[in-house]
């Protein structure tokens, strides 16, 4: 098969697996809701009523509108959101296994959004905690970031470490804050270290829309800038693109979107790891293939995890960001075995 | 080579005069002067560790001067606008195998059209025949569909060549373009510098094999200690003493009946 042909299959079957996932995800759980009463209600919001079809009834459309449908938007924003950021420091960092949460993006998410709500900012003003996780994510990124080229061009090894470094200076710093929090905020802030999307609502999703809606729309708009930085520095230099602006520039969206996901989602780990790994094979390393097709992928992973963790047990919700680890790790033991195993 | 003092010397394409470089805070090239006119093949020679990859990169712009500079067509390079720089001055390096093993031979050197086309501009008809132009000359044209991981090193080193060719440039540096290859891909590689340099590109090339170095070039430079200790004709240079002192070995010119180059042996000397 040819790569264009592989690539068009590939966004043929992610362009069908994400409104099933989609579908899935707002049918099942403790009230199961009939699809094709889905249809109807979403085609007559759509002002196209369909005729004989079964409605939801009154409980079931508050269900579907005000409980599933924003929770499957976000996890499919999110998880989106991840696998673009993912697939982009893999560029930045010519490493298939750079990830936001193995460079201490993640983490230093969690932090900003703990310290937030630590101090009774994110109670105040609604921005305040996607803003913390921002700035925390940025941090953590910057600090790997210098810390890894100080002594010139780092090795796998050499960032990876660092991004571990970095990741348990970040966790500890939250396990002290959450020492430090007052019992009735600790379950919030728990809430940011398993990762989930309970209560999740209409706000979020707009929230998470416009600020991982606009840096995955820059990423994917920058593109080209990150293929040729995948080349090196000497041949991106070479080749007229001002290196470290760059990389500084992609970093900082790359923050913005795994801050905003962390911020509405809690920590949800690998995601950008096994989306972007998973489908290269599939449509090819350039950023204009990659990153639609990251975006797609990770978003059927996360709509299918919250599914997954919602539904497995009968008892309790399962935190998402566990679900994600449970696959992803085992994932990246076996993808860095085989990547170690080329080198 | 041009004396300090005097102006830039408008015959050269490229050219430095008075360069040093540093690298963190060792200065590793020391008052350089060097140039290269359109279509001339010039090759840099020297020890390890003598500037050579150094010098190359601070031509290409890629490292800043300590002092001196570097003039393209007779202005500072540091005047230019970057892309227009990029368009005019190509550099092609060993290839380090890290790069990404799933792009293709033909997306790999489309990329060399950078300069001219930014983030944002689609692949044009001028674009597509640079890049065609660049399959065909590096006889890679067959190749193009084939992930970069799949094919052997040399084919490798001929597709990073061939990104270099794409950019269309009007002065060629390259690093050690011969170091992983066969003798087959070597003198494939530098028969394609030969066909380069006759539509009137500037080529200077860092050659290890000083044999090859005599059979391509037509000057050679010779670079020991950041400095350039002697530069002229091949066989004035790699059979003179500055060679041998440079090298640490001892070097012996043997004419060959239907050669046009000596064939030259090296032993250490004690």
């Amino acid at each position: 098969m040819t790569d264009p042909t592989r690539r068009w299959r590939t966004f043929a079957a992610l362009a069908l697996l994400l409104p099933a996932a989609g579908m899935a995800a707002a049918a099942l759980g403790s009230v199961s809701l009939p699809a094709v009463s889905i249809l109807a209600s979403l085609s007559g919001a759509a002002g196209l009523p369909l005729a004989g079809l079964p409605g939801l009834g009154e409980a079931g459309e508050a269900i579907f509108w005000v409980v599933r449908l924003p929770r499957v938007i976000l996890a499919a924003i999110v998880g989106g959101g991840l696998a673009v950021v993912g697939a982009s420091l893999q560029s930045v960092f010519r490493n298939p296994m750079a990830d936001a949460g193995l460079l201490g993006v993640g983490p230093g998410a969690a932090l900003g959004a703990v310290l937030s709500v630590r101090l009774g900012w994110s109670a105040d003003l609604f921005l305040a905690l996607p803003l913390a996780a921002f700035a925390g994510a940025l941090g953590a990124a910057l600090l790997v970031y210098a810390l890894s080229h100080a002594g010139g061009r780092p090795s796998l090894h050499g960032l990876l470490l660092t991004g571990l470094a970095v990741s348990a200076l970040a966790g500890a710093g939250t396990s002290v804050l959450l020492v430090a929090t007052e019992e009735f905020r600790v379950k919030t802030v728990l809430f940011w270290l398993a990762g989930g999307l309970e209560g999740r609502s209409w706000p979020h999703v707009r929230l998470a829309l416009a600020f991982i809606g606009a840096g995955v729309a820059a990423l994917v708009l920058f593109s080209r800038p990150l293929d040729v930085l995948s080349l090196g520095e000497d041949e991106a230099a070479a080749l007229g693109l001002p290196v470290h602006p760059a990389r500084l520039g992609i970093l900082a969206l790359a923050a913005l979107v795994a801050g905003t996901a962390t911020a509405v989602a809690g920590s949800v780990p690998f995601v950008g790891l096994v989306a972007p790994h998973a489908l290269r094979p599939l449509v090819g390393p350039l950023g204009r293939h990659l990153l639609p097709a990251a975006f797609l992928g990770g978003a059927v992973l996360v709509v299918l995890a919250d599914l997954a963790a919602r539904t497995v047990s009968p008892h309790l919700d399962l935190p998402l960001g566990s679900l994600t680890a449970f696959v992803g790790a085992p994932y990246f033991l076996v993808a860095l075995r085989l990547h170690e195993g080329r080198t | 080579m041009t004396q300090p003092g005097t102006g830039p010397d408008v015959s050269f394409r490229i050219e430095a005069r008075g360069l040093s470089v540093a690298r963190g805070s060792r200065r590793v090239v020391h008052e350089v002067g060097l140039g290269v006119r359109p279509g001339e093949a010039v090759a840099l020679v020297g020890p390890n560790a003598a500037g050579k990859s150094t010098l190359v990169r601070a031509l290409a712009g890629l490292l800043p001067a300590a002092s001196g500079g570097v003039w393209l067509e007779g202005r500072p390079l540091r005047e230019w606008n970057r892309d227009a720089a990029a368009r005019a001055v190509a550099l092609v390096t060993t290839d380090d195998h890290e790069g990404p093993g799933l792009l293709t031979v033909e997306d790999r050197v489309a990329l060399g059209r950078y300069p001219h086309r930014g983030p944002f501009r689609p692949l044009g008809t001028d674009d597509r025949h640079a890049v065609g132009r660049a399959l065909v000359l590096t006889g890679i044209a067959e190749l193009a569909g084939r992930r970069l991981g799949t094919l052997s090193a040399g084919e490798r080193q001929l597709a990073t060549l061939a990104r270099g060719l794409a950019q269309e440039p009007r002065v060629l540096l390259l690093d050690e373009p011969a170091a992983h290859l066969d003798v087959g891909h070597q003198l494939r590689l530098f028969r394609i510098l030969d066909l380069v340099r006759a539509e009137g590109v500037a080529v200077l090339a860092v050659v290890h094999d000083l044999q090859r170095a005599a059979a391509w070039a037509e000057r050679v430079v010779l670079l020991a200690r950041g400095r350039v200790a002697c530069s002229g004709a091949a066989g004035d240079v790699i059979g003179g003493p500055e060679a041998a002192r440079a090298f640490e070995v001892a070097i012996r010119a043997h004419a060959v009946p239907g050669l046009a180059h000596p064939l030259y042996t090296f032993e250490e000397t004690s």
